[in-house]
């Protein structure tokens, strides 16, 4: 005979659960967590070696590097003096909350009061797990046209913030940034937007401004 | 690609919630617009996955739920089978979702050790 059990439970229960876990863990240790997604090549590391270079000046610092393959990413992080752990996921198309749990028992939490997580360039896969952080940012590039947010909505949907990177390509590109930005809202209207460049510099102190407002807002909460 | 992992969340979740000696014939799962997440891609990881696991019996039914929204300009509420960000009824961008994240395990029809011919 057959039956039907009735289960009612999300799919990625567990990793929801150990996700919760990893928060708790680092309002223990006082952390702020900022993750970071976007498509391959969009920038995130370069825009994390110019932030990091501002945030440092009024935080202690810190970053989780997830990738496929190499520890690359962890190496030129580590090479401003700013501690690196590197994830790699061998094949995984995205962070999960375990891989990241995993991670954790090598930050040095004594030294680090802002801790980022780059998660493996990939706009789709990531968007499902929650890692536990606190702050989620997506960076788009202008390179990579206007629609990025119709296209990946869950991942603009969840996200808190938006870096369009590489503007100093801006003259060389037919891109329509009121457009790209009406996109965005249309799929997230709390969606905050930055433009910025790691060439040069443009727009980055106002991103890592609003890192630190929001990390403010926390910590006092 | 992540279909491969949340199927292999799905059958340990299956695992954990069989009765003893039962085995899973037919695992139904609920999937939101907003998820991204592909039945098909579900389905071809899950008959991989299904050998080693819960068996070639094991069969599963994967349905997205329609996406559920109200117009915060008009008021008007509204169904839809594929992702919308604008109210059908006045063009505004005010829809708040009522769901689309679901990714969730319904129920599953469990056959017990005896009837392993049905």
């Amino acid at each position: 005979m057959a039956k039907v059990v009735t289960i009612e439970q999300r799919i990625l229960k567990k990793n929801t659960e150990v996700a919760a876990e990893n928060r708790r863990h680092f309002e223990e240790q006082g952390a702020y967590v900022v993750s970071l997604a976007s498509s391959p090549g969009s920038g995130k590391t370069s825009l994390l070696e110019v932030a990091l270079t501002e945030l440092r000046k009024e935080v202690a610092v810190g970053v989780i590097e997830g990738d496929v393959q190499t520890d690359n990413d962890a190496r030129r992080i580590e090479a401003l003096g700013i501690p690196a752990v590197q994830v790699v996921t061998n094949g995984t198309c995205h962070l999960d909350a375990q891989m990241v749990q995993g991670a954790l028992e090598h930050v040095p939490f004594d030294k680090v009061e802002l801790l980022f997580i780059e998660n493996v360039g990939n706009l789709v896969c990531p968007a499902s797990y929650d890692l536990g952080e606190h702050l989620r940012i997506v960076v788009a590039s202008v390179t990579e046209g206007e629609d990025k947010p119709l296209k990946y909505p869950a991942m603009f949907r969840r996200s808190h913030a938006l870096v369009l990177n590489k503007i100093d390509l801006l003259p060389y590109l037919r891109y329509d940034m009121a457009a790209a930005r009406a996109m965005a809202l249309r799929v997230n209207s709390n969606l905050e937007i930055f433009e910025t460049s790691c060439l040069t510099g443009q727009g980055v102190l106002e991103f890592c401004q609003w890192v630190l407002t929001q990390m403010a807002k926390t910590t006092a909460a | 690609m992540h279909e491969a992992s949340i199927v292999e969340s799905l059958v340990d979740l299956v695992q954990q919630n069989l009765p003893a000696g039962g085995r899973a014939r037919r695992i139904e799962v609920k999937i939101g617009l907003l998820t991204g997440v592909s039945p098909d891609a579900m389905r071809f990881y899950f008959e991989i996955m299904r050998e080693d696991t819960l068996g070639a019996q094991a069969e599963l039914d994967v349905s997205i739920e329609p996406l559920r929204a109200e117009c915060g300009n008009c008021g008007m509420a509204h169904s839809f089978e594929e992702a919308a960000w604008l109210c059908p009824s006045c063009g505004a961008q005010a829809l708040s979702f009522r769901n689309g994240d679901e990714l969730q395990l319904c129920n599953i029809e469990v056959l017990d050790g005896e009837s392993s011919n049905d």
